[in-house]
């Protein structure tokens, strides 16, 4: 699956690298690291992506606090080459909220805390696996 | 109880690992992480970054134990490091090698080990990082490419190498 390229957005060092370094000893699909929502916009205009596994966090205070899905959207914008890859993001937890807007985008499969190392790279190798759609 | 062997390069070993000047030294954060990422990875209560000394195994990071140091001829970590891959005991009691050893009979009553050892790019072993539980288990392929990251991510921060990363 080294032909599939999956983009991983995770702003957490350590698991970041574990699953990256361990995706390539495993010769599983090219997963490409950002550790912000900056750095992975950066790596969306350089190539295109066969998935995604993005975290997602809270922004906003009190009442007004939600997920920034913005990076989604642009996954998901008219313009983006790969614009129906599959995509699973990580939150802290699942709200009605956010499940409604995840259904919105097309996203059906939401990775809770605590993160796994493990769990990330299966997803990945789902993605890498799966039927490409333009 | 069988003890381990000593590597047919023993001398060099010791003097890589002397050349370190990490024993006995204060527990450090880049090593406690990599630790305790590694007991919540695997949810196992017992993690260690061992390094051996010459009669003694000594911890640079601990979770699970406040324990530092452990005899070299009790230790499965000594075993561990006389070969490259990682060494798994998937339960204690049924391997004559350790089903009578004080750490399987007694405190902290391993069942199950795993250790990954930490070779240097000369190819010497200084020691390990392992998972221990108190019950046995089984690790799969994508376990142990977890668990030899993890294993790399230490040799790195002993070695003083960093991995390029583009994020």
């Amino acid at each position: 699956m080294l032909d599939s390229h999956i983009l991983l957005v995770e702003p957490e060092p350590m698991l970041r690298r574990t699953v990256i370094m361990t995706a390539r000893s495993l010769g599983m699909s090219q997963v490409h690291e950002a550790a912000s929502n900056d750095a992975a916009l950066r790596l969306l205009r350089s190539r295109t992506f066969h998935g995604a596994v993005v975290a997602v966090d809270c922004i906003g205070r009190g009442a007004d606090r939600q997920y920034d899905l913005g990076l989604i959207d642009r996954l998901r914008a008219d313009d983006m080459p790969g614009k129906a890859m599959p995509i699973a993001i990580m939150a802290e937890q699942a709200t009605a909220e956010l499940l409604n807007a995840l259904r919105e985008r097309n996203i059906s499969r939401v990775i809770l805390k605590p993160f796994r190392a493990r769990v990330l790279l299966e997803t990945i190798e789902q993605f890498g696996a799966a039927p490409r759609k333009s | 109880m069988l003890i381990a062997a000593k590597p047919d390069n023993e001398a060099a070993r010791l003097a890589a690992l002397y050349e370190l000047l990490i024993l006995d030294t204060p527990l450090e954060e880049r090593f406690d992480r990599i630790a305790q990422f590694a007991a919540s990875e695997f949810d196992v209560p017992i993690v260690l970054i061992t390094l051996l000394d010459s009669e003694r195994q000594w911890f640079k990071a601990r979770v699970g134990t406040d324990v530092c140091e452990t005899g070299r001829d009790i230790s499965f970590c000594s075993h561990a490091i006389l070969r490259d891959d990682v060494m798994v005991v998937e339960d204690a009691l049924q391997d004559p090698r350790f089903a009578d050893n004080p750490l399987v009979t007694g405190a902290p009553h391993i069942r199950f080990y795993a250790g990954a050892p930490l070779t240097l790019p000369s190819g010497l072993r200084l020691g390990t990082l392992c998972l221990i539980d108190r019950r046995p288990r089984t690790l799969d392929a994508l376990d142990l490419g977890i668990l030899g990251t993890l294993r790399d991510l230490a040799v790195m921060e002993l070695a003083g190498t960093e991995e390029k990363t583009d994020a």
